[in-house]
C-alpha cells in the first residue's frame, strides 16, 4: 500500500493545526513551517508524478475498506499533474506572501493557506463523489478566510457576496449528489461509471438532472458564463497573493468537469448524451468574450487581471468542451500555462498596488517602475497569448484541436478577436501605468487607493515584508512559463498520454473496483 | 555558423547593452555593434553557397504534435533580407550612438533594437510558418517598445499603441490563414508548402487563407487601408524610423508575399487584391507625401508609396515583375534609410524638421546636402542611380499589366504615381537645401560629426554603385533571391540604357511632370488643403474609444455588484438547464410504495410549512424571524426522529440551538428591522423564481423517493459489516467514524477553519477603526435590570457537571447507540456557553484555562494521528482497530480506535463552537463592565445598569 | 408520506430562495439556513423513507433497517453547513460594522474597484 498518495492531504492537515496550537504568536516560526511544508509537498508531488508517469493508476483505500464501500483516493496521470501544478504554484505564492508581508496583515494566514492546499489537493486525488464535496467545502471555507484576510470594508463586503454565492453552489452540489445516489445507489466515481452505463434507458430523466446539476456546480467553480459573477469582485478585492493562489481553484472546477465527464458521463454514455456539448461550448465562448471585454473595460488593475483569469478559463473550457483526446491534451497544456500566468499577473498587480494603487489613472512614477514595467510586459505577453511565451503555443494547440469541431470557425473567430481585445486592453493599461507617469505634464496625484481601507488595516499587525523576496517568486513564475514554452514537446507528450488515459476509463474503473479489499 | 546561432545571436546579445550601459554608452553601443557584426559575418559565411543556388537549413523538433518546429533555412531571399536587416542594422547602431541625447536610456534602446533585429532575422530565416508567426508577432511587440521609446511623448505612446493594434490584429488574422494553409498541405514547413501550388490553389479554402495571410502582410507593410499607422510611428527616434521603415518592419509583409509568391500568386484573386492594393497605396502615399511639411512625414508617406509599388509588382504575378520587386526592395532600403538618417541630421543641426522653416541649407550643411541630393534623386528615379533601374522595370511591367480588360489603366496610374514621387523627391532637395539662406533657423545649422553622416554616406555610396554597376553588385544576390521567389532561374541584366522603350518615355513624362508639379507646388497645396479627406488617426482613435467605452459599458452593466441579480441569474439558468435535462430524458414509472399518511406527520407538516411561510412573511422583524426559524429547525429534527434517524434528530437539534444563539448574538449588533426596499415587480419576480425552484426541488425529490434504487445501494454492505467490520451497532456512527471517516475528518477541519476565520475577522475588525465605534455603542434594547439573575446563575452552575456528564454519556454510547463525538461536543459547548450567558463574559473567561485554539488544534491532530496510527501496522490511513475488554464488576466494553477518532471530533467541535461564540462576544466587550460578582444580587449595586453581558 | 416530505422540501426551498433574493445580509442568512434545512431533508430522503427502522443493529431480532448512508451524509452536511453559517454570519456582521451598511449589493463602483 503506497502511503505517498495520502501524504499531500495529511501533511497540510497536520501542519495547519500545529501552527494554530503551538506557534500562534511566532510569526517567523509560522513562516518557516509553512514554507517547509510546501517544499515537502513539492517533493511528494514529484514522487507521485514519477509514479503516475508510466500510466499506472494507484488506488488508496481509506480505512482499508474496499471500493466502492469506503472512500478511496486515486492517483492517475491527471491527478498527479494537477497536484504537481498546485504545489509549484503554492510555493511561489507562499514565498510572495512572506516577501510582501501580506501574511502578517491578518491572523492565521499560514494555517488557512495549508488548509486551502489540503482542500485543493484532496479534490484532485479523491475518487469518491461525496468526498469530493467535502474537499470542495474545505477549500471553499479556507478560501473565504483567505479572501477576507486582512479585513477592510470593501473586502469584507465582497467576501459576503463570495460566500453567499458559493453557499448556493454547495447546496446545489448536495442536491446533485443526492439525486445521483438515489438513482444509482453509489457514491464512488468508478462505481458510478459502471452503474450509469448499466442503467435502463427507459428511466433516464432523473439521472440526467443529477448529471447536469453536477456539471453546473463545477461550472460555478470554473467561472463559466453565466455562473462567473462571483469571480471579478472576489478576486479583485482579495489580497493579490491569495487571488494568485485562487488561480488553481478555478482549475479545480475544470478538473472536476474533465474527470466526471470522461469517467462517469463520458462521450460514449448514451443516457447523458447531449447534456454537456449543447451549452458548454457556447458558454465557454461567451466566457472568453466577456472576460476580454472586462480586460479592456476595467478601471482598475486588480479587476483587469481578474477578468484575465476569466478569459483563460474561457479558452480552457472551449478546449475541454470539445471532449476529444487532442483537445483535452491541449486543454491540459493550457491549464498549466493559464494557472502560472494568472498567478504571475496577480503578483505583479500586487507590486503595483502596493506602490501606486490599482486605479487605471495616471499617477507620478512609482518606485522600481522600470523593473515592474518589464515584468508587466512579460506577464501581459503571456496573458494575451503572444509569442514567445506558452500562451501562444497553448492558443495554437487549442485552435488546432478545434479543427475537428463543427464550430471551428466560431471558435477561431472568438479566440482571435478576443486576443486582439486583450492586447488592446493590456497595452492601454501598461501605457497608463508605466508610460504616462513619465509625461512632463504629469502633475503629482493623490494615492487613488481608497484610503479608508488603508485606515481599516490593523495597526497592531504591521506588515513585515522581507525586502527583495517578493520578486523571487515573480521571476520564478516567469521562468516556469519559459520552461513550459521550451519544453512544450515533452509536456505535450505527457498531456497527450493523460488525455488518452482519460478517454479510456476502463483501466481506471478496473483498477478501482477489481482490487480485493483486505 | 549555424542558422540557430545566427537567429539567436541578437536575442542573446540583447542582454549586453542592458547590462553594459553601466559601463557607459560606448560599451552599450559597442557590444550591440559587435553582436550584429558577428551575426552578419555568420550569415555571409553562407553567402557563397546560397549564391550558388543552394539552401542552407537547420532543423530542430520543438512541438512535433502541433507541427511547430524550430526549422530554419537560408535561401537567396532569406540571404538578401537578412543581409539588409543586419547590414543596415550595423549602420543604424552606429548612427544611433551619436544621435541619441544624453538623457535617453541608451541601454534600453539597444536592447529593444536587438530584440527587434532578432525577430526580423527570425522571420526571414524561418522554414516553418508557425515559427514564422512567432517571430512575426515578436516584431509587433518589439517595435511597440521601440516606437514608444520616448514614453514622455504622447505621440510616441499613441503611435506605439496604434502600430501594435494594427500590426497585431493583422498578425492574428495571419495565424488563422497559416493554420488553414497548413491544414490544406498537411504540414507547416515552408519547404513542404512551397511544393504544393496546385493543391493549395485548388482548395476551397484558398480564398480565405489568401485573404487572411494578406491581411497580415498589408497591415505590416502599411498597405491601403492600413497605411495610417506608419506615419504615426514616426514619433519614434529617427534611427528607429530609419530602421523600421526602410529595411525591416515594413518589409516583413513584402517578404512574406515574396515567400508565398510561388504558391499563392498567379490567380486572378491574387492579381486583383495585391495588384490593386499596391497600386492604390503607391499613388495615395505619393500624393500625400508631396503635401507633408514634416521631413519625416514626407519620407514616411514616400515609404508607403514605395511599399505599394513593390506590392503592386508582386501582385502582377509575372516572374519579371517579381524580380523587379526584389530589386526595388534593395534600392528602396538603401536610399530610404539614407534619407531618414539625413532627415535626422537636419533635425539635429537645425532643431526642426518643418520644411517651411528650412531651405538654403546647401551652403551651411554641404555634406548633408550632397548625401540628400543623391539619395533623393535615386528615390525620384533619376539616372544614374539605382532607383532609376527598378523604377524603369516597374513602368515596363506596368505597361504589360491589363486591369479588368483595360490596358491603359495601370500604366497611366503608375506614371501618375511616379510623377508625384518625382515631385516630392525633388521637393526634399529644393525646399530644404536650395533657395537662399535664411536667418530665422531655430539654431545655427552645421554639418554633423562623421558619426552621424558616415552611415548614410555608406548607403549613398551603394546607391551610386548599384546604379552604375548593377550587374556587378546587384545581379548575383538579386538573381539568387529571384530564384527563391519564382522557383526558376531568371535572367536579370539591369542596365541604365536599354533603348527607347515605352518605359523610358513614361519615365521622362514622370520626371518632367514631377518637376512642373513641384514648381506649381504652392497652388497644388491650396487645392489639396481644400480637398475633404478623412483623417485616419481620428477614425482609428474614434473606433478604439468606442470599443473601450462599449466594453466598459458591457462589463459594468453585467457586473454591477448586485449579488441579488447574480443569484437570480444563477437560479434561472440552473432551473432552465435542469429542466432541459429532465425533459430530454425519459421518466420511468413509480416503483416504490409510498408510506401511509398519519396524523402526526400532517401536524408536523403544518407546523413546518407554517413556520417557514411565517419566516418569509415576517422576515422584516428579524428577531421574530429567528424565533420562527428555530421552530422550523425543531420540526425538521422531529421529522428526522420520526423517520428513524435518531442521530440526525440529535445533531439537528443541538446544531439548531448553537446556530440560534450565534444569530441572536450577531443580531444584537445589527439593525433589528429589514427595510422594505424591493419594488413590487422585483418581489413578484423573486416569488416566481422561488416557487419554480421549490417546485423543481420538491418534484425532484418526490420522483426520487417514489422509485427504488436502480441497483442495490452500497449501504447494504455498511449494514452488513458495521458490527463485525466496524465494531459498532450504530451503523450511522460507524459510517461516520469508519467507513467514511475521511469525510468526517474533512468535516471537522471545516469546523476548525470556520472557527479560526471567525477569530481572524474579529481580530481584523477590532484592530480597525470599528473598535472605537463598538466601545461606545448604545445597546439597541434596554438592559435587563439584573443581567445575572441568581436563579439562572445557580441553575447553570448546577447544570454544568450534569451537562458534561450527558455529553460523556452521549459520546461513549455513540458507537452503538445514537450519539457520538459531534453531538457530545455540541452539548458540552452549550454547557459552557450557558456559563457565559448566565455569569458574564469576563467571569467565564477568567475561569477558562485552555485556549480554544489549542482545543481545536488538539482535536484535529488527535483525529489525524489516530488515522496515521494505522500506518504503523501497514494499514491505510484511518483503518480502525477495536477490541473488547472485560473489567471486574463491569459489563464487557469496547475499546476502538474509532472512539479515539471520535474524541478528536468532540474536541474540534467543542473548541470551534466556543472560539466562535467567544470571538463574537468580544465585540460586545466594553470597559468598566467586568462584573466581579455575578452572584451578588444587591439591588444597590452600582454597576448593575452598565452591565450588558448575557442578554 | 412522501408527498408531505416532498412538498415540505419544496416550500422550504421556495421560502429560502425568496429570502436569499432579499437585499440585506440578515434575511439572506436566514434564507440560507432555510435552504439548508430543505437540502438536508432532500439528501436524507434520497435513502427513501422508513418508519421505526433506525439503523441501530439489533442483536436479538432480525429486523430491516432504513438506509444509513444518507443519514451519515446528512450529518456531515449539517456540520459543514453549520460551519458555513457561522462564517457567513461573522463576515456579514463584520462588514456591517465596518461599512455601517448591511446591504448585500455593492452597487457603488468605488467599492468594486477597490
Amino acid at each position: 500500500m503506497n502511503h505517498w498518495i495520502i501524504a499531500p492531504i495529511v501533511l497540510p492537515a497536520v501542519v495547519a493545526p500545529f501552527i494554530i496550537m503551538v506557534m500562534r504568536f511566532h510569526r517567523d516560526l509560522q513562516r518557516v513551517f509553512s514554507v517547509a511544508s510546501v517544499v515537502a509537498l513539492n517533493i511528494i508531488a514529484l514522487v507521485l508524478l514519477t509514479s503516475a508517469m508510466d500510466g499506472t493508476i494507484s488506488v488508496y483505500e481509506l480505512g482499508n475498506w474496499p471500493a466502492p464501500f469506503g472512500i478511496i483516493l486515486v492517483l492517475d496521470r491527471l491527478s498527479a499533474m494537477m497536484v504537481m501544478l498546485t504545489t509549484v504554484l503554492a510555493l511561489a505564492v507562499v514565498l510572495y506572501a512572506i516577501g510582501s508581508g501580506w501574511d502578517t496583515r491578518g491572523r492565521h494566514f499560514h494555517a488557512l493557506f495549508q488548509f486551502q492546499l489540503m482542500g485543493v489537493l484532496g479534490a484532485f486525488l479523491t475518487g469518491d463523489a461525496f468526498n469530493l464535496f467535502v474537499f470542495f467545502e474545505v477549500l471553499l471555507i479556507a478560501s473565504y478566510g483567505l479572501m477576507i484576510h486582512g479585513g477592510g470594508t470593501t473586502r469584507l463586503r465582497a467576501g459576503v457576496q463570495y460566500v453567499v454565492y458559493n453557499l448556493l453552489g454547495s447546496s446545489l452540489f448536495l442536491i446533485a449528489l443526492g439525486t445521483l445516489y438515489s438513482v444509482t445507489g453509489t457514491l464512488n466515481m468508478a462505481d458510478l461509471a459502471v452503474r450509469v452505463a448499466e442503467l435502463p434507458v427507459e428511466d433516464t430523466a432523473l439521472l440526467r438532472v443529477g448529471a447536469v446539476l453536477l456539471l453546473l456546480v463545477f461550472a460555478i467553480k470554473a467561472a463559466v458564463l453565466p455562473l462567473h459573477f462571483w469571480l471579478p469582485a472576489s478576486y479583485a478585492n482579495a489580497p493579490m497573493p491569495v487571488a494568485a493562489l485562487f488561480a488553481i481553484m478555478s482549475k479545480v472546477g475544470a478538473y472536476a468537469i474533465l474527470r466526471m465527464y470522461t469517467l462517469v458521463f463520458g462521450p460514449g454514455v448514451a443516457i447523458t448524451d447531449g447534456l454537456v456539448g449543447t451549452w458548454l461550448l457556447p458558454a465557454a465562448l461567451l466566457t472568453l468574450a466577456v472576460g476580454s471585454f472586462g480586460i479592456l473595460g476595467s478601471r482598475n488593475l486588480a479587476r483587469l487581471v481578474a477578468f484575465g483569469a476569466i478569459t483563460s478559463m474561457g479558452t480552457l473550457l472551449i478546449a475541454i468542451s470539445l471532449f476529444t483526446p487532442q483537445a483535452t491534451a491541449a486543454a491540459l497544456y493550457y491549464a498549466i500555462h493559464s494557472t502560472f500566468t494568472a498567478a504571475l499577473l496577480f503578483l505583479i498587480a500586487d507590486l503595483v498596488l502596493e506602490r501606486r494603487g490599482g486605479a487605471l489613472v495616471p499617477t507620478p512614477p512609482m518606485a522600481q517602475s522600470g523593473l515592474i514595467a518589464t515584468l508587466f510586459f512579460v506577464g501581459a505577453i503571456a496573458m494575451a497569448g503572444m509569442p514567445p511565451l506558452s500562451g501562444f503555443v497553448g492558443k495554437l494547440l487549442v485552435m488546432d484541436a478545434a479543427r475537428a469541431s463543427a464550430h471551428v470557425w466560431a471558435i477561431w473567430a472568438v479566440i482571435l478577436t478576443t486576443s486582439l481585445i486583450t492586447i488592446l486592453g493590456l497595452s492601454r493599461a501598461g501605457s497608463i501605468l508605466f508610460w504616462k507617469p513619465h509625461d512632463a505634464s504629469m502633475a503629482p496625484f493623490p494615492r487613488p487607493e481608497d484610503e479608508e481601507d488603508a485606515a481599516d488595516k490593523d495597526p497592531l499587525l504591521a506588515p513585515e515584508p522581507v525586502p527583495g523576496l517578493a520578486f523571487v517568486p515573480v521571476f520564478a513564475l516567469i521562468a516556469a512559463l519559459v520552461a513550459l514554452t521550451v519544453l512544450a514537446g515533452p509536456v505535450m507528450r505527457y498531456t497527450e498520454a493523460t488525455a488518452a488515459q482519460l478517454f479510456a476509463p476502463s483501466d481506471y474503473i478496473e483498477t478501482v473496483l477489481q482490487r480485493p479489499g483486505s | 555558423m549555424s542558422l540557430f546561432l545566427i537567429a539567436a545571436l541578437p536575442f542573446l546579445g540583447a542582454v549586453f547593452p542592458a547590462l553594459l550601459i553601466r559601463a557607459g554608452r560606448n560599451a552599450a553601443a559597442g557590444s550591440t555593434f559587435a553582436v550584429t557584426l558577428l551575426a552578419l559575418i555568420g550569415l555571409l559565411l553562407h553567402a557563397p553557397a546560397v549564391l550558388r543556388g543552394e539552401t542552407v537549413s537547420a532543423r530542430l523538433d520543438w512541438l512535433p504534435t502541433l507541427g511547430l518546429n524550430a526549422n530554419f533555412q537560408l535561401d537567396g531571399l532569406g540571404l538578401l533580407f537578412a543581409g539588409l536587416i543586419l547590414g543596415i542594422g550595423l549602420l543604424i547602431i552606429a548612427y544611433a550612438r551619436f544621435y541619441l541625447a544624453r538623457e535617453d536610456p541608451m541601454g534600453q534602446f539597444y536592447c529593444f533594437l536587438l530584440l527587434f533585429q532578432g525577430a526580423m532575422v527570425g522571420i526571414v530565416l524561418s522554414d516553418n510558418i508557425l515559427l514564422l508567426l512567432v517571430f512575426w508577432e515578436l516584431t509587433s511587440l518589439s517595435s511597440f517598445l521601440l516606437i514608444g521609446y520616448w514614453k514622455h511623448l504622447p505621440e510616441g505612446r499613441q503611435g506605439a499603441r496604434m502600430a501594435l493594434a494594427v500590426t497585431a490584429s493583422g498578425g492574428l488574422a495571419m495565424i488563422a490563414g497559416m493554420l488553414i494553409l497548413g491544414n490544406i498541405v498537411g504540414s507547416y514547413d515552408l519547404s513542404e508548402i512551397l511544393q504544393h501550388r496546385d493543391l493549395i490553389q485548388a482548395s476551397p479554402l484558398y480564398a480565405p487563407a489568401l485573404i487572411l495571410i494578406l491581411l497580415g502582410c498589408f497591415t505590416k507593410s502599411a498597405q491601403f487601408p492600413f497605411h495610417f499607422w506608419l506615419p504615426h510611428a514616426m514619433a519614434a527616434p529617427t534611427p528607429v524610423s530609419a530602421y523600421l521603415h526602410s529595411a525591416t518592419m515594413v518589409k516583413a509583409g513584402l517578404f512574406l508575399m515574396a515567400r508565398m509568391w510561388p504558391v499563392l500568386s498567379g490567380t486572378d484573386l491574387w492579381f486583383y487584391i495585391v495588384g490593386s492594393v499596391g497600386l492604390i497605396t503607391m499613388i495615395l502615399g505619393a500624393v500625400i507625401a508631396l503635401f507633408k511639411d514634416d521631413l519625416k512625414a514626407l519620407l514616411a508617406f514616400s515609404t508607403v508609396s514605395h511599399l505599394g509599388l513593390i506590392t503592386m509588382l508582386l501582385g502582377f504575378g509575372t516572374k519579371v515583375a517579381a524580380v523587379g520587386a526584389v530589386f526595388h526592395i534593395i534600392n528602396h532600403a538603401t536610399f530610404k534609410a539614407a534619407l531618414f538618417m539625413n532627415a535626422g541630421i537636419v533635425d539635429h543641426g537645425v532643431h526642426t524638421r518643418d520644411i517651411k522653416q528650412l531651405g538654403g541649407l546647401r551652403h551651411l550643411m554641404p555634406v548633408t546636402f550632397t548625401l540628400a541630393t543623391i539619395a533623393a534623386l535615386s528615390m525620384a528615379g533619376i539616372p544614374p542611380f539605382n532607383g532609376f533601374l527598378s523604377k524603369e522595370m516597374m513602368l515596363e511591367e506596368a505597361t504589360h499589366a491589363v486591369w479588368a480588360g483595360v490596358p491603359w489603366l495601370v500604366p497611366a496610374l503608375a506614371v501618375f504615381g511616379a510623377l508625384f514621387s518625382v515631385a516630392y523627391s525633388l521637393r526634399y532637395i529644393v525646399h530644404v537645401f536650395l533657395g537662399k539662406t535664411r536667418h530665422d533657423y531655430p539654431t545655427k545649422p552645421h554639418d554633423p560629426t562623421p558619426g552621424l553622416w558616415l552611415p548614410p554616406a555608406v548607403l549613398v555610396a551603394l546607391v551610386v554603385l548599384i546604379g552604375l554597376f548593377p550587374n556587378v553588385i546587384a545581379t548575383p544576390i538579386v538573381s539568387a533571391a529571384a530564384l527563391a521567389v519564382t522557383g526558376t532561374p531568371v535572367e536579370f541584366h539591369p542596365a541604365l540604357w536599354h533603348g527607347l522603350t515605352p518605359a523610358l518615355y513614361l519615365s521622362v513624362v514622370a520626371v518632367l511632370g514631377g518637376a512642373l508639379l513641384l514648381a506649381a507646388h504652392h497652388g497644388a497645396l491650396g487645392i489639396w488643403n481644400n480637398l475633404p479627406r478623412p483623417e485616419a488617426k481620428v477614425i482609428f482613435d474614434a473606433i478604439i474609444r468606442a470599443t473601450t467605452a462599449a466594453t466598459r459599458r458591457i462589463t459594468d452593466t453585467l457586473h454591477d455588484g448586485s449579488l441579488t441579480r447574480y443569484a437570480a441569474i444563477f437560479l434561472v439558468f440552473t432551473l432552465a438547464i435542469s429542466y432541459y435535462a429532465f425533459a430530454s430524458g425519459v421518466l420511468g414509472p413509480q416503483t416504490h410504495t409510498s408510506l401511509p399518511i398519519s396524523v402526526m406527520p400532517v401536524l408536523g407538516w403544518v407546523c413546518l410549512v407554517g413556520s417557514a411561510l411565517c419566516v418569509v412573511a415576517f422576515h422584516r422583524n428579524r428577531l421574530l424571524a429567528l424565533v420562527l426559524i428555530g421552530v422550523s429547525g425543531l420540526i425538521v429534527s422531529l421529522t428526522f426522529n420520526y423517520l428513524s434517524a435518531p442521530d440526525l434528530a440529535l445533531t439537528q437539534i443541538s446544531v439548531e440551538v448553537v446556530t440560534i444563539i450565534l444569530l441572536l448574538l450577531a443580531l444584537n449588533f445589527m439593525p433589528q428591522q429589514t427595510p422594505r426596499e424591493s419594488t413590487p415587480a422585483r418581489r413578484t419576480r423573486d416569488v416566481v423564481i422561488s416557487i419554480t425552484a421549490g417546485l423543481g426541488v420538491g418534484g425532484l425529490i418526490y420522483a426520487l423517493m417514489t422509485r427504488d434504487f436502480a441497483m442495490p445501494s452500497i449501504s447494504e454492505y455498511h449494514v452488513a459489516n458495521s458490527y463485525k467490520g466496524g465494531g459498532g451497532t450504530n451503523v450511522v456512527n460507524v459510517i461516520l467514524v469508519d467507513f467514511r471517516g475521511f469525510d468526517t475528518f474533512g468535516e471537522i477541519i471545516v469546523l476548525g477553519i470556520a472557527a479560526i476565520i471567525i477569530f481572524a475577522i474579529t481580530e481584523a475588525v477590532l484592530g480597525s477603526g470599528v473598535r472605537a465605534r463598538l466601545l461606545n455603542r448604545k445597546p439597541s434594547y434596554p438592559l435587563a435590570g439584573d443581567p445575572h439573575p441568581l436563579m439562572m446563575v445557580v441553575a447553570t452552575r448546577v447544570m454544568m457537571p450534569i451537562a458534561l456528564m450527558v455529553a460523556a454519556y452521549i459520546f461513549f454510547r455513540g458507537h452503538n447507540m445514537p450519539g457520538g463525538g459531534f453531538i457530545a461536543g455540541l452539548i458540552a459547548a452549550i454547557a459552557v456557553v450557558m456559563q457565559y450567558m448566565a455569569s458574564g463574559f469576563s467571569w467565564a473567561t477568567d475561569r477558562q484555562r485552555l485556549p480554544y485554539h489549542g482545543i481545536i488544534g488538539t482535536g484535529v491532530l488527535v483525529a489525524a494521528i489516530t488515522g496515521m496510527g494505522a500506518w504503523f501496522n501497514g494499514k491505510p490511513f484511518l483503518t480502525s482497530a477495536f477490541g473488547y475488554v472485560h473489567l471486574p464488576y463491569l459489563e464487557k466494553f469496547e475499546l476502538a480506535t474509532a472512539a479515539l477518532f471520535d474524541l478528536g471530533v468532540f474536541l474540534a467541535v467543542l473548541g470551534a463552537v466556543l472560539l466562535a461564540l467567544q470571538s463574537l462576544a468580544r465585540y460586545a466587550w466594553q470597559p468598566g463592565i467586568v462584573s466581579e460578582h455575578p452572584m451578588d444580587i444587591n439591588p444597590e449595586r452600582d454597576d448593575a445598569s452598565e452591565t450588558i453581558e448575557g442578554h | 408520506m412522501e408527498i408531505l416530505l416532498a412538498s415540505a422540501v419544496g416550500i422550504l426551498t421556495a421560502c429560502g430562495i425568496y429570502l436569499i433574493l432579499r437585499q440585506r445580509t440578515f434575511p439572506v442568512i436566514i434564507g440560507l439556513s432555510l435552504l439548508s434545512y430543505a437540502v438536508n431533508l432532500f439528501l436524507f430522503a434520497t435513502g427513501r423513507l422508513a418508519l421505526n427502522q433506525p439503523p441501530i443493529l439489533n442483536k436479538y431480532a432480525d429486523v430491516s433497517y432504513t438506509d444509513p448512508l444518507p443519514q451519515a451524509l446528512v450529518l456531515t452536511a449539517i456540520v459543514i453547513s453549520f460551519g458555513m453559517t457561522a462564517v457567513v454570519v461573522m463576515i456579514a456582521l463584520s462588514s456591517y460594522l465596518s461599512a455601517r451598511d448591511d446591504g448585500i449589493n455593492m452597487t457603488d463602483k468605488g467599492g468594486e474597484d477597490a
